[in-house]
């Protein structure tokens, strides 16, 4: 896909089918290697998991007052990858910005598994996970209610309503592709598909509602990329604790979010562009888009970091202050420092257009942007807590290997979806690429 | 049965419901170690036990010089708690009402499952009759054969010493290796009486200490609560100033205004300087000023590395007030309590006089005598007692050889100890719950004890024991009651009849000291101090052995002389200076570590001429760089699964050479340090990050001068004295005017508040371990306190502060949960787990609780605690746990609400009474609350805020009030009250606000730097901006 960073398009329709619908059911030695290692992880944190269940939580590392560790950070740097897709496949579809077509399938799809993921850590974290059902309005004698004051309580409706939400996107999004796979597949498989496609055929009507919906659905979803990391950011924000109380943090928080889910599409899309050999579909032309995405909101990062500085300093307030000295010099200044390279001096070689549509240099960025945005949120949970308010209870925190094999059993979870994904539905859009190239005339499918 | 008729039926159910009545009544009132299966009412109810009620039995649990009236109360055949000893409206005990951690800690040992469950000989279990024959038998052979019958134990009092004497034809040792031998023999040698002296510090105006840890366990346990009457700015408008000459400085040196580290062994030579100038001052009689002699200052001076001005001022002071002085610690030497009672003498002090303890209190020669007569074959039975001669005796005396050389030695201890394994019989008797007995503490108070349960295991009375053997084996004694009475509580009410008042029937008074728990009576002979010496030689013994350090060993605020090593309580609640548990550590200067390269948790080998034990290093900034300080009361080898393994013993370290008086033992020892390059394995509940409040005002002082003029009752303006809070703000915290945006929660009829009395409290940790035992707090061990999962709901913090003039300034803020009433923890919970009631309280409802954690994320006094594992508690400890409150699983938040449990049972039991509409009164409240109760020094006022009149709302109003994070509008319930200090306020250069407050975080840094866990301060923190 070297030099062109202009829109690519396959030669005709049959070419889109043939391209996208010819890796599906076809695992090949380096997709099976992938998804054995992320089972396995899985499998791992779900060791892990089980281990904590029997024990307790006190086999992770949390040294009071550091009540919430890596599982939360993991958590919201999941939450986070999850905004991208949605903000790809429905802001930028609302906005009809062309670049979505090629990528948005897959960064959607990352969307999905991403919450899926993300929804794990605030379960598995709970002292008595037993008792989950706690969170819910269940009815039951006592009356017993849960606390709408609670920002733990709003993410649970932020996080549910955008999972729902993208994932009956990502659905409706793949119905008319669905129903390509069908018609060119046989047997069970055939009829698997034909389930899902729900009977279309593409005609004129089907089309017409399908659209409508589409855009209801996106129209539905982009106040939610915006609202569901505001509500998360809250969790924080509506805590007394210096660090975490701040006005800011809401949309500090969302462009973080855009910023660490751009960083993730382009780490997962590069490789499967260049495996699937999918150049028509997906090039520099859309990593560029990507990486322009990420300059903006790395910017934007920069200028929250900066100001939760200055606001700290000018206040004057000595928990406040206290705490962003302490961040940047005490014993967690390594990942500070880590955090500020990742996220605010790493992107800033994208500024230069050789850098963006070199495929090496996108995919090292953007692997410093997903481990400096992994790294911003366990500097915000958990270095407010290690020096909270009384100097008498100062710690350090410092994740256990049962954490760890949690956190990675994550990974293995997400992959575990991504890869399967990759095996059985269309991961670029064919209907919409179709769009983009002329339509057949008569004779040349057969030609071809 | 066709014909059953409904008469016929009845019958049958009749028959067959009282027979299963009948045989729960079997169960009786020894209801444990049986387990109760089936609730069942009683068919006769035993008097003294209603199930699910409490009753209250006033005893005694401590022995000896440290006895007072406490009440064990007990719940269903166990006794849960000790509890403080109020008295009634006529008749209160001399004493302050509370339970210090002694108390508490008998408590659990009580419950140990280390106790010895019946006796044994060479470990294998025999029955008592076999036990007491062969005892008998053994005595008989000693007295036909011409040897001793032998008694070794702690310090007691009362008719038991008496028993002891008889049985052993006066061959009885009282003595204890941290005890008051030094003291006793030195107000023999000067006032012709051995007897303990009795400090009225509550009299007092300025207290000078040559480091007797007397809010730490020494001499009377009421010490505290007078030591806190003499702070106390509302008593006698002045607050005693407290000086500690010493080289080191524990927690009772922590409440020291002027701490002066003096050369160890320099003690004397500055007593007795400061003795000279009081007398000249105060014209002293020339008999005193003969034994003081002529005393140089400039001598002393030079010796001790003080200044001559230092020791002026002490004597200045000492001699304008009332001033009183008191001896040495640990390692106190009988010229040192000489010269400390001269002091007094000197001073004509009236808060001194010779009523203290009378009961027997041993020399350290006399215990090398006993060792000397085992050794040499003259005693035929020796019966040791509560004392571990193998673990607190220094090595020069072959302890093992000595025991091996006595035909028959049996320990009578409840407890496995260090020395029992090397003992032929064990006879554990019944320990203090269980038995009967008296203590005298003072010449005027004699304390009752009386059994608050039956006996846990197969054991048996001290007293029992001794009356049977003598009786069987036909010894007889040489005075009083002899071995006549039937029975130890025969020989008791006897005892107590023969000095019982003429004028009251005897057993009305004892009806009444029995319900009391003590009684009181005029002192035999007169207190006051008449000098019978005409000479003294001072001349203290120099410290021993070769190196370029000095060891300093001091008891254990917890552990003691190590009597408590095994109670998992006083293992796992922080030391209270360095917050170590579970362990040992080596208090070193931060000057001498960084000369050595040593940081906190380093590990260094310190030999002195008698041994040498490897322990890691606390720089500690209380002390002389040239000395190190060990603390007395761990490493010990089998007393127990707590006790054993964990640190190292002190007692090894000291050669053991007696001063001239042959009363002290643990004189001071030259010492060396060398660093073996590993890491220590230390253990602390405090943060190794910070030892000061980084301005933040968790702890405040205001100026101990200022207060004395203003005083410190109700003012208009709460917290004016400390100048840290706007007075808007304060207003605003007395509820007074609130604009709050949300309002506060309405409480109609209670607002439960509490005021800490940071003057008052000396860090002594009662609060904390009473919580402990009140709250069911699991133990979770070394290895889980090293990752800060202690479940303390009272964390006492100690902030090590400078101010301007240099001069340390150590700050006890116990905080438990605030209770606020904009809590931060409340909002934030999902399910609603905690919320505020209607009385105020920060309530935790535990089965609703799953485990967030976010409560304690949003809680800026980071008080909540979490249970990370379901933590259990090995039988029996088990039986101690409060039935009033529950037991919490794992994955649930726990934290302080103030005793609800209690509170609820005063409002039932007010209901009870037939209330149900009165609001209850005030006073009833202000000892509820378990650490409130306890509190040794009445630090602590808890009550109704809503009732402006209670103790507590007056308490609030004080000038000396603050609010650690008012600023935060967190409308906290509780209240601290404000430290008094000599020294210049800092706080007086920024009238108001939150100047010095500035760069918290550049001093976080710091103070890591400096490593100090423990008291390695940040440097003074001097920003006299102001606004």
């Amino acid at each position: 896909m070297e030099g062109t960073i202009e829109a690519n398009r396959p030669s005709s329709y049959a070419a889109a089918n043939r391209d996208i619908i010819r890796v599906l059911l076809r695992p090949t030695v380096g997709w099976a290697a992938l998804f054995l290692i992320a089972t396995a992880a899985m499998l791992y944190g779900g060791w892990c998991w089980y281990h904590q269940l029997m024990w307790g939580l006190g086999v992770a590392g949390y040294n009071p007052p550091v009540m919430w560790g890596i599982y939360i950070v993991t958590f919201v740097f999941w939450v986070g990858i999850g905004h991208a897709g949605t903000l790809i496949s429905a802001i930028l579809f609302l906005v009809r910005s062309r670049w979505r077509t090629g990528v948005y399938r897959a960064s959607e799809a990352m969307t999905v598994f991403a919450v899926m993921t993300a929804l794990l850590f605030p379960v598995l974290h709970l002292g008595r996970v037993w008792q989950v059902y706690y969170f819910f309005p269940y009815p039951n004698q006592r009356y017993l209610w849960m606390n709408f004051k609670s920002p733990l309580m709003w993410d649970v409706f932020a996080i549910s309503t955008y999972f729902t939400v993208s994932a009956v996107f990502f659905f409706v999004g793949l119905v008319p592709d669905l129903a390509i796979v069908r018609d060119h597949s046989k047997g069970l498989v055939r009829k698997a598909y034909a389930l899902l496609s729900f009977g279309w055929h593409g005609t004129d009507r089907q089309w017409h509602h399908y659209m409508g919906a589409y855009g209801f659905f996106a129209a539905l979803a982009a106040p939610l990329v915006l609202s569901v990391h505001s509500v998360v950011s809250w969790d924080f924000a509506m805590a007394i604790t210096a660090g975490w109380h701040s006005t800011i943090f809401p949309p500090y928080f969302v462009a973080g979010a855009i910023f660490s889910g751009c960083g993730m599409v382009i780490t997962l899309l590069l490789p499967m562009t260049y495996a699937y050999r999918w150049f028509d579909y997906v090039n520099l032309w859309h990593f560029d888009n990507l990486a322009k995405m990420c300059l903006l909101t790395s910017g934007i990062l920069t200028y929250a970091y900066g100001m939760e500085y200055l606001i700290g300093w000018y206040s004057q307030n000595p928990y406040e202050w206290g705490i962003f000295y302490w961040r940047a010099t005490g014993e967690y200044a390594w990942a500070f420092w880590t955090m500020v390279f990742c996220n605010c001096v790493a992107p800033l070689v994208w500024y230069s257009k050789s850098m963006r549509t070199n495929p090496w240099v996108l995919f090292i960025v953007s692997i410093f942007i997903n481990i400096g945005m992994w790294f911003e949120r366990f500097y915000i949970v958990v270095s407010s807590l290690a020096h909270n308010f009384d100097p008498a209870t100062w710690t350090y925190y410092w994740p256990t290997a049962i954490e760890w094999g949690i956190m990675i059993g994550s990974f293995g979870w997400f992959g575990f979806w991504f890869t399967l994904f990759l095996q059985t539905l269309p991961a670029v859009a064919i209907a919409e690429i179709k769009e983009m190239i002329a339509p057949p005339v008569k004779g040349t499918l057969e030609a071809k | 049965m066709p014909n059953l008729n409904r008469r016929d039926f009845l019958k049958a159910l009749g028959i067959t419901g009282g027979a299963s009545a009948l045989s729960a009544c079997g169960l009786d009132t020894n209801m444990y170690p049986t387990p109760v299966e089936k609730i069942l009412p009683y068919v006769v109810k035993p008097d003294q036990v209603t199930p699910g009620t409490y009753t209250f039995f006033a005893t005694a649990v401590t022995r000896g010089p440290h006895a007072l009236p406490v009440t064990a109360r007990h719940r269903d055949g166990r006794v849960t708690f000790v509890s403080a000893n109020f008295g009634t409206k006529d008749n209160k005990p001399p004493t302050g009402p509370q339970v210090p951690t002694s108390a508490l800690f008998e408590l659990q040992k009580h419950y140990s499952p280390d106790r010895l469950k019946g006796p044994s000989q060479g470990g294998a279990p025999k029955s008592w009759d076999e036990a007491l024959t062969a005892l008998a038998t053994a005595v008989k052979a000693a007295v036909a054969g011409g040897k001793k019958v032998a008694y070794f134990g702690g310090y007691k009092s009362g008719a038991i010493v008496e028993l002891i004497r008889s049985f052993t034809g006066g061959n009885a040792v009282f003595w204890e290796p941290a005890g008051y031998g030094p003291l006793a023999k030195a107000v023999e040698g000067l006032f012709g009486r051995r007897v303990l002296p009795d400090y009225a510090l509550d009299k007092a105006t300025y207290v000078l200490s040559f480091g007797a840890p007397f809010l730490s366990g020494w001499g009377n346990p009421d010490l505290a609560d007078r030591f806190a009457k003499a702070r106390n700015p509302n008593i006698g408008k002045s607050v005693a100033r407290f000086a500690l000459v010493s080289p080191h400085r524990d927690q009772t040196g922590a409440k020291a205004d002027d701490f002066l580290a003096c050369a160890p062994g320099s003690e004397v030579a500055v007593a007795l300087a400061v003795a000279r100038l009081v007398a000249d001052r105060k014209g002293a009689p020339d008999a005193v000023k003969a034994l003081i002699g002529a005393a140089p200052v400039e001598d002393a001076a030079k010796s001790s590395g003080l200044t001559v001005e230092q020791i002026q001022g002490i004597a200045e002071q000492l001699a304008s007030g009332v001033g009183v002085a008191l001896p040495g610690g640990a390692t106190c030497s009988t010229d040192l309590a000489a010269a400390s009672l001269l002091i007094n003498l000197a001073a004509g002090s009236p808060a001194f006089s010779l009523g203290g303890y009378a009961g027997p209190v041993d020399d350290f020669s006399a215990v090398e005598k006993l060792f000397a007569d085992m050794s040499g074959g003259s005693i035929g039975v020796l019966l040791l007692d509560d004392v571990d001669p193998a673990y607190a005796l220094p090595k020069r005396i072959d302890v093992a050889a000595a025991l091996k050389a006595v035909p028959t030695v049996v320990s009578l201890s409840s407890h496995t100890s260090d020395t029992t394994k090397s003992v032929a019989w064990a006879l554990p008797t019944a320990d203090v719950f269980e038995d009967w007995g008296d203590e005298e503490p003072t010449q005027t108070l004699r304390v009752l004890r009386q059994p608050a349960t039956s006996p846990l295991y197969d054991t048996r009375s001290l007293g029992d024991v001794l009356l049977t053997v003598a009786r069987s084996s036909g010894l007889v004694a040489a005075s009083g009651l002899g071995f006549a009475p039937e029975t130890w509580r025969d020989y008791l009410t006897q005892s107590w009849q023969a000095s019982a008042p003429a004028d009251v029937p005897f057993a009305e008074y004892w009806e009444r000291s029995l319900q009391a728990g003590f009684a009181v009576r005029a002192p035999a002979a007169d207190p006051a101090p008449a000098l019978t010496a005409t000479a003294w030689a001072f001349n203290p013994p120099a410290p021993s052995g070769a190196g370029d350090l000095f060891l300093h060993l001091h008891t254990h605020p917890f552990r003691q002389d190590g009597r408590y090593a095994n109670q998992p309580w006083a293992q796992e609640v922080g030391d209270p200076m360095t917050g170590q548990v579970w362990g040992s550590w080596l208090e070193i200067s931060p000057e001498k570590a960084e000369e050595l390269g040593l940081a906190y948790n380093d590990e260094v080998e310190l030999t002195t001429e008698a041994g040498s034990v490897k322990l890691a290093v606390v720089p500690y900034r209380g002390l002389r760089k040239d000395v190190v300080a060990l603390a007395l009361g761990q490493g010990h080898q089998g007393s127990g699964r707590y006790a054993d393994k964990y640190g190292v013993n002190a007692f090894s370290l000291v050669p053991g050479l007696s001063d001239k008086a042959g009363a002290a033992a643990l004189g001071a020892v030259k010492a060396s340090v060398k660093k073996t390059g590993a890491k220590g394995g230390l253990i602390t509940t405090f943060s190794v990050y910070s030892s000061t409040d980084q301005g933040r005002h968790f702890g405040a002082h205001v100026s101990a001068e200022k207060l004395a003029k203003a005083g410190d009752a109700e003012s208009h303006h709460p917290g004016e004295l400390t100048g840290i809070h706007g007075l808007e703000l304060d207003s605003r915290l007395t509820e007074q005017k609130i604009t709050d945006f949300y309002g506060l929660p309405d409480h109609p009829t209670y607002r439960f508040g509490l005021t800490v009395d940071t003057n008052a409290c000396t860090g002594c940790g009662a609060c904390g371990v009473a919580c402990y035992a009140e709250n069911n707090l699991p133990i979770v061990g070394p290895k889980k306190v090293a990752e800060g999962r202690e479940m303390t709901w009272i964390r006492v913090n100690r902030y090590w502060e400078q101010d301007v003039g240099g001069q340390d300034d150590i700050r006890f803020v116990p905080m438990m949960c605030q209770q606020c009433g904009h809590a931060g923890c409340e909002n934030v919970c999902p399910v609603l787990a905690t919320y505020h009631n209607i009385d105020g309280l920060n309530a935790m409802v535990y089965n609703r609780c799953v485990g967030t954690r976010y409560c304690s994320n949003a809680c800026p006094y980071s008080v909540r605690r979490f249970n990370y594992h379901t933590y259990l508690w090995p039988e029996p400890f088990n039986l101690q746990l409060n039935p009033d409150v529950t037991t919490r699983q794992m994955g649930v938040m726990e934290k302080c609400t103030f005793c609800v449990q209690r509170i609820r049972q005063v409002k039932s039991a007010f209901k009870d009474g037939g209330n149900f509409t009165r609001t209850v009164p005030s006073e009833v409240w202000e000892s509820v609350p378990a650490c409130v109760e306890a509190c040794p020094s009445q630090a602590l006022t808890f009550g109704n805020l809503k009732d402006e009149n209670s103790k507590v709302s007056k308490a609030k109003k004080s000038g000396r009030a603050y609010w650690p994070l008012a600023d935060l509008n967190t409308f906290p319930a509780v209240t601290y009250l404000a430290k008094a200090s000599f020294h210049d306020d800092p706080q007086s250069h920024h009238g108001g606000g939150h100047a010095g407050e500035q760069g918290g975080g550049h001093e976080a840094k710091a103070g890591h730097e400096a490593g100090g866990a423990a008291g390695h301060g940040n440097p003074a923190k001097e920003t006299p901006s102001g606004h």
